[in-house]
């Protein structure tokens, strides 16, 4: 299995700089903040809807099995606002995921940065409490 | 040991230096341009205040009103009526997982200058309009023509109640009565009854600045009326966008009571 937990510290990713949060409804209630991931899998489908944006990737295992997983990501809206377009992420890309895992132990996560095979970095439009600030 | 430490402070060190070395192909929020507060407020032709203009008001995400608390002495609190403090602490205790604004719920009162997506403010002859782009692409309307607030033994109540408006100088007064239950005041799980009347100020003191404060005066829920503010950033050149919020609002679906049992009894969206 390629899921792994991570090592790097959350303040890296404080240098990403919010005017407008994302926030729908309650992160702390649906994931685990004790529980970050890092899954590295081909893009199986991207679902433009709201009030989340969801992508599906598929993982390999150790022993060769594969396993779906659902990436939340934050509202078409927002991410276009941060440069996403319908073709930022295609169906076939691998990615690796960092974010954080669901509370119910599902094959779910909340992203927080898709790094592409091309090595771009996206930022997910998490909804994670303290990835967001106030604006004022 | 020692090895074990150098080769993880390398790792976390390359991870540092690999963060910043891509971040110009970071599809992250870059830095907000610092807003001039120096430029005059804009006027509509009568001299009334112009709320709009080539953009839209980016409204901050405030979780908790108890830390916007203003006029009264450094160690004020939220004056809680037993039941919702009772509340406010189970919400807290589940994370507030049954917010009606999760639940694709207009976040309703001064929520809605709360709610972190863009807003505009439409002024017409005789009423205002305030068109939300989060909450679900919502909307209220603020009567300016003189009215009064309806027979409330007669009003159904509603999500953003019965608002009429009127200037104290070059402030927006709104005030309204006529909630309905459904909502909560903030996302932190502070609840408010059918009594609510809320009276809003809205100022825009500079092109780039709306200073809002909001009075919260319901005797079904606190003890006294208690009142917040803060600032809300203009974003020139800025559109609404679309954001349906109900949708595909998969965190319904799986959303479940203090027993383990459906919240919903059937589903209400589409998987």
């Amino acid at each position: 299995m390629k899921t792994k937990f991570a090592l790097y510290p959350i303040a890296l990713f404080t240098a990403f700089s919010l005017t407008q949060a994302f926030a729908h409804h309650s992160f702390l209630a649906e994931f685990d903040p004790d529980s970050p991931i890092e899954i590295e899998g081909t893009v199986i489908k991207v679902e433009w809807t709201n009030p989340h944006t969801y992508f599906f990737i598929e993982v390999e295992s150790e022993d060769g099995d594969f396993e779906e997983w659902a990436l939340e990501m934050g509202s078409p809206n927002g991410l276009t606002r941060r440069g996403w377009r319908r073709d930022t992420l295609k169906v076939g890309d691998i990615v690796t995921v960092t974010g954080t895992a669901a509370r119910d132990g599902r094959a779910k996560a909340n992203a927080e940065t898709v790094v592409l095979d091309t090595g771009q970095r996206l930022f997910a439009g998490t909804s994670r409490p303290d990835f967001v600030e106030d604006n004022n | 040991m020692l090895l074990q430490c150098i080769k993880k402070l390398i790792a976390v060190a390359a991870i540092v230096v690999l963060h910043f070395s891509i971040s110009g192909t970071t599809l992250a929020q870059p830095p907000g341009p610092e807003l001039d507060r120096t430029i005059p407020t804009p006027r509509l032709n009568d001299g009334k205040i112009d709320f709009g203009g080539d953009g839209v008001w980016s409204l901050p995400y405030i979780r908790n009103f108890a830390d916007r608390i203003v006029g009264g002495d450094e160690n004020s609190a939220v004056p809680f009526l037993p039941w919702t403090e009772a509340m406010h602490e189970y919400n807290a205790s589940n994370n507030v997982a049954y917010d009606p604004e999760g639940f694709c719920l207009p976040p309703g009162g001064p929520r809605s200058m709360a709610t972190p997506y863009p807003a505009e403010i439409i002024q017409h002859r005789d009423r205002i309009i305030i068109i939300f782009e989060g909450g679900g692409h919502v909307w209220r309307e603020i009567h300016m023509d003189g009215r009064e607030h309806p027979d409330l033994e007669t009003y159904v109540p509603s999500y953003f109640g019965h608002s009429v408006g009127h200037w104290e100088n070059d402030t927006l007064v709104v005030d309204t009565v006529g909630y309905n239950e459904k909502t909560w005041l903030d996302f932190g799980g502070h609840m408010h009854s059918d009594q609510l009347h809320t009276i809003e100020y809205f100022t825009r003191t500079d092109k780039n600045t709306l200073h809002y404060e909001a009075t919260i005066d319901d005797p079904g829920a606190y003890t006294e009326p208690w009142t917040i503010a803060w600032d809300i950033n203009w974003s020139e050149g800025q559109e609404l966008a679309d954001y349906i919020c109900q949708e595909n609002n998969k965190y319904l679906i799986d959303l479940v009571d203090d027993f383990g049992n459906p919240f919903f009894e059937s589903t209400p969206v589409a998987r």
